[in-house]
């Protein structure tokens, strides 16, 4: 197996150990933008724990646009438990390291089309 | 620090996209230009590696949780702050289209955020402090730490432009949080860099000057 493929494989298979662990291990508490909103909005104070029952009031906030993405919060639902998650992320995963071989063959592509037409 | 649709009026995120998209447009250039066939797979790899962490989010105290942004990293390991541009880019839209994490019209300020000031930040930061330093760990560790900090700052400011939070406040919440957070950033960013050392020498760019000794 060539370096290459072995690099591959291996980064491939790391990164999506570490979305499946995080389907399981993650926290479900705010993150650091969440919690400024929460301490901003008075529901958090700065260094406390955040209250199981604060949320985000939304209808104060300056923005009003809106989007329901297919698969919120890294799930594809509550009825398929855990496997949700882990198919959400798995997706995910693969989906980001496509996308990126795309795009960048796609360049190249179009780059070797121009160079073939500038020499023709 | 994904910075959601409802924080941000959408003239302020539409002209977020207008300079996030200059950025767009050259980490498209450097993907032209520097890309050679052995790299694709690590920028594939650190894409998905990046996705992957950034859905980790780990408890750092205070009621608040963290996660790797990864602009410091792409940057560090590919060699210039346009690879963060181009990794996270990507991956924003992966995460704000399918997953609603960070949204549509803000997606813009999360580039620029995450990935533009992230990835400058930890590339000139690494660099700075190699020339310093001659440490790969503690500069890489400390760049990471700023690319997580100044980024949430970052987001401070914008957001008190919008009216979403008071400046003072936000900056205090933020940069506290985000100080925390950004020991997260650090660790894993050097371990990332040790991994892809070890596998991987040879397609390694780290962001330091060639002149320079790494001193391991």
């Amino acid at each position: 197996m060539s370096g290459h493929r072995r690099f591959l494989i291996a980064g491939i298979a790391i990164a999506l150990l570490i979305g499946v662990a995080a389907v399981f291990l993650a926290s479900p508490d705010p993150d650091g933008l969440e919690s400024t909103a929460l301490v901003v909005q008075g529901e958090k104070t700065l260094t406390g724990d955040t209250p199981g029952d604060a949320r985000i009031d939304e209808d104060h906030l300056a923005g009003d646009f809106s989007y329901s993405s297919p698969m919120p919060d890294y799930s594809l639902g509550g009825t398929l438990g855990p496997w949700g998650g882990i198919l959400a992320i798995i997706g995910g995963t693969l989906l980001a390291f496509l996308a990126v071989i795309g795009v960048l063959r796609a360049m190249k592509a179009v780059s070797r089309r121009k160079e073939e037409q500038v020499e023709q | 620090m994904h910075i959601p649709d409802s924080f941000l009026p959408i003239g302020q995120a539409l002209a977020y996209w207008a300079v996030a998209l200059v950025f767009i447009a050259l980490s498209l250039r450097w993907a032209r230009d520097e890309m050679h066939e052995e790299k694709i797979p690590l920028v594939a790899v650190l894409a998905a590696g990046i996705f992957a962490l950034q859905s980790f989010n780990l408890p750092v105290g205070m009621g608040t949780t963290g996660h790797l942004a990864g602009g410091a990293l792409a940057a560090i390991v590919l060699g210039s702050p346009f690879a963060a541009v181009f990794i996270l880019t990507l991956v924003l839209i992966v995460q704000g289209v399918l997953f609603g994490d960070g949204g549509i019209t803000t997606m813009g300020v999360n580039i620029l955020n995450m990935g533009v000031i992230g990835g400058f930040v930890g590339f000139y930061g690494f660099r700075g402090l190699m020339a310093a330093t001659r440490n790969l760990e503690v500069s890489a560790f400390a760049a990471a730490w700023l690319a997580c900090l100044v980024p949430a700052l970052a987001g401070a400011v914008e957001l008190s432009f919008a009216g979403t939070f008071p400046l003072r406040a936000g900056l205090v919440a933020m940069g506290l949080y985000h100080a925390i957070i950004g020991i997260v950033e650090g660790f894993v960013t050097v371990v990332a860099i040790r991994l892809i050392m070890t596998a991987r020498p040879d397609i390694l760019q780290l962001g330091a000057a060639p002149d320079q000794q790494v001193v391991t």
